[in-house]
């Protein structure tokens, strides 16, 4: 026992239960060394003696024959309580036969009589208290107290179980997910959501109650299943929608779920419920579908992420990331006329070949990792800027990409200063493209972090204008040096009047800003002359050039010098 | 008055009962006090006489726990042996050892009140 129960203010409670005056005496002379004893005749008593107690009885010592209630009967009725059937019971019987009764009934170990030894009665106490609150600890630890379901950790736990007793049963994994849960709370109150949360693992309870199930809850609205295989788990959305019935205080709730069907049991349960979840994920916000089975695509799709994310280190160290730049282009003059340039990655990975960054941005996003690729581009893009510096005596400023994870790395400032210092340029030359996601979160944090760029002198350009919600409401909040009017504008902008009145605002905000406006995917001569006429100050776009590596950059130069001189 | 020594004299096995009771003498002493005056003794006497042979076996499975605990063993010998005369139904052919036994059981506890 853990010195816990032996010091007297914490002693734990034994309940004696004889109908012999001197067995109970004799018993609580002994059980008195390290218990607080109670002792009643029967089970009658002994009934009452447990039910209006408040006090938590850690074992009860019980004889079988007595009247009123014999010990047999009071097991039984201890066993269907659930309260109750959480207490050790130790019988005192010298019959054989008594025995396996009472074990069946719930009993878990015997005294017999005459008693033992003082020291062997204390000592099978102690075991079995020990042995019953490690389970109950276990026990609590192990469930999801709301729904009644276990907790992820045990959930996994019993998965391994199961399939140790018998690992060729076909198994499916499902996750299902409440759809705008936190709404659910919002508006009708948590008392409601709990409510949802627990009817939604009744019906699932219930639902596979004659098969292998194994159920949990995980973050607040998601409950894992590991279930024996269905082909067909379509009706189950709707079945969970409908267990609400036309109840008005309840809302509409709607589910939907991913399943991972026969998994393959030689990996962990963990990654067979990962697929479960991209699969549930996949249909997040698609009204249409509410079940959705991972497939071979998926996995191919996953094994492919994987490959990239393990590829990037050495990709990076075998400069197999290649940095090219897209002109921009001034149009305000008599001729346009080469003024910077945009530095953009793209992966020439030895095995694969190219890959598209719409294929690896975002994944390196997610996981972030982009920092590591961004800052290689930086110091790229930077010692490039130094090259054509010696190479022609010019400075053409390089606007690189920051991502909204390189912006809040509190060592940004820190690695910008050291990528200057070791390519001899200083912050006029680098500029930043901070695009609106960047901006979402923490604002007041960006605008301290922008003021301090800008007062090193590094110009800040606002990337992907008017795609996001928040265009508008940033550019007045934070500071920017430069408005690149995203292209989807551009490339609308001769379909209709209302288009181009957009492009025209956006120039004109830029305008009122007081800041220079770029216009990316610019592809055509009369797209040109628009906004030149508009008063658009840069140009960004396949018409004047596509991303090209250094070389070919370096012809687009010495053709600007040239008819400079 | 009941006395260690007398009780070991009676042939109670007196060490293991005041083990039993964490050594303490006094205390075995005093259980031994009560059981004297236990009716259940007489209760069982009549148990037999009227035939009420499964109330009977209760009560002598009763004594043969309390007998037992005390180490009572002249009495808690005969008890045992009512117990299992009496276990799982009567059979009449039992009925004369049946009573002997009771008769002594009378006979020794009569000896252990002498002693008080």
């Amino acid at each position: 026992m853990d010195n816990f129960g032996k010091s007297s203010r914490f002693k734990r409670k034994v309940l004696i239960v004889d109908d012999e005056m001197i067995n109970r005496e004799i018993l609580g002379n002994i059980l008195e060394t390290n218990y607080d004893v109670c002792s009643c005749e029967n089970g009658k008593q002994a009934l009452e003696i447990l039910s209006e107690s408040r006090v938590h009885f850690s074992l009860i010592l019980l004889d079988l024959i007595m009247p009123e209630m014999d010990g047999f009967e009071l097991l039984e009725i201890m066993q269907k309580n659930e309260n109750l059937s959480s207490i050790p019971v130790i019988v005192m019987t010298s019959e054989k036969t008594a025995e396996v009764k009472s074990i069946k009934l719930g009993a878990s170990d015997f005294i017999t009589k005459p008693y033992d030894l003082p020291e062997v009665i204390l000592a099978r106490c102690e075991r079995i208290i020990g042995l019953y609150e490690k389970n109950s600890i276990i026990r609590s630890a192990e469930k999801d107290e709301l729904t009644g379901l276990y907790t992820k950790e045990f959930f996994f736990e019993y998965i391994r179980q199961f399939e140790r007793f018998d690992c060729t049963k076909s198994m499916d994994a499902i996750v299902i997910n409440i759809e705008h849960f936190h709404t659910v709370n919002e508006m009708y109150g948590r008392e409601v959501g709990d409510e949802v949360l627990r009817r939604t693992a009744e019906v699932l309870t219930q639902r596979f109650e004659d098969v292998d199930f194994i159920g949990c809850r995980t973050d607040a609205d998601s409950f894992y299943l590991y279930v024996t295989h269905l082909d067909n788990f379509e009706d189950l959305p709707d079945e969970l929608s409908n267990a609400f019935g036309q109840n008005p205080d309840f809302p509409q709730v709607r589910y939907r779920m991913g399943i991972y069907q026969d998994v393959n049991k030689d990996v962990p349960a963990e990654d067979s419920f990962d697929h479960a979840k991209i699969a549930c994920d996949k249909i997040r916000g698609d009204y249409t579908k509410h079940i959705f089975c991972y497939s071979q695509e998926m996995s191919d799709k996953e094994v492919y992420h994987e490959r990239l994310i393990r590829d990037i280190e050495s990709s990076i160290r075998n400069k197999d990331f290649i940095v090219f730049y897209q002109p921009k282009y001034g149009i305000q003059g008599e001729r346009p006329c080469l003024q910077s340039a945009e530095a953009l990655v793209r992966w020439k990975h030895p095995e694969l070949g190219m890959i598209s960054p719409g294929e690896f941005i975002p994944l390196f996003e997610k996981n972030g990792l982009i920092q590591k690729l961004d800052r290689y581009v930086w110091e790229e893009a930077a010692e490039q800027i130094r090259k054509w510096r010696e190479k022609y005596g010019v400075t053409i400023p390089v606007s690189v990409n920051v991502s909204r994870v390189d912006v809040y790395n509190p060592e940004f400032k820190n690695i910008l200063d050291d990528i200057l210092s070791e390519a001899e340029i200083t912050s006029r030359e680098l500029m930043l493209e901070i695009t609106e996601s960047a901006y979402s979160e923490d604002a007041e944090g960006l605008i301290r972090l922008i003021d301090n760029l800008r007062d090193k002198g590094f110009k800040i350009e606002m990337d992907d204008f008017g795609t996001g919600y928040s265009s508008l409401n940033m550019i007045t909040t934070i500071p920017i040096d430069v408005l690149k009017m995203d292209m989807k504008f551009i490339r609308n902008m001769h379909k209709d009047e209302k288009s181009l009145k957009l492009v025209e605002l956006i120039v004109d905000i830029a305008k009122f800003l007081k800041v220079p406006v770029v216009a990316e995917g610019v592809e055509e001569e009369s797209q040109v002359n628009t906004l030149k006429k508009m008063g658009c100050d840069l140009i960004q776009g396949y018409y004047f050039s596509r991303p090209v590596p250094p070389e070919e950059f370096e012809v687009l130069i010495e053709k600007e010098l040239n008819s400079q001189s | 008055m009941i006395t260690i020594d007398n009780l070991k004299a009676f042939g109670a096995n007196v060490e293991a009962g005041v083990a039993r009771c964490m050594n303490n003498e006094g205390f075995y002493l005093k259980l031994v006090q009560k059981i004297l005056a236990d009716t259940s003794f007489d209760r069982l006497k009549s148990e037999v006489e009227e035939e009420k042979y499964s109330e009977a076996f209760e009560t002598a499975h009763a004594l043969k726990g309390v007998t037992g605990n005390l180490e009572l063993t002249p009495v808690f010998d005969m008890v045992c042996q009512i117990t299992e005369i009496l276990r799982g139904g009567f059979d009449p052919a039992d009925k004369e050892e049946l009573t002997s036994l009771v008769d002594g059981v009378t006979v020794k506890m009569n000896e252990l009140r002498a002693m008080n």
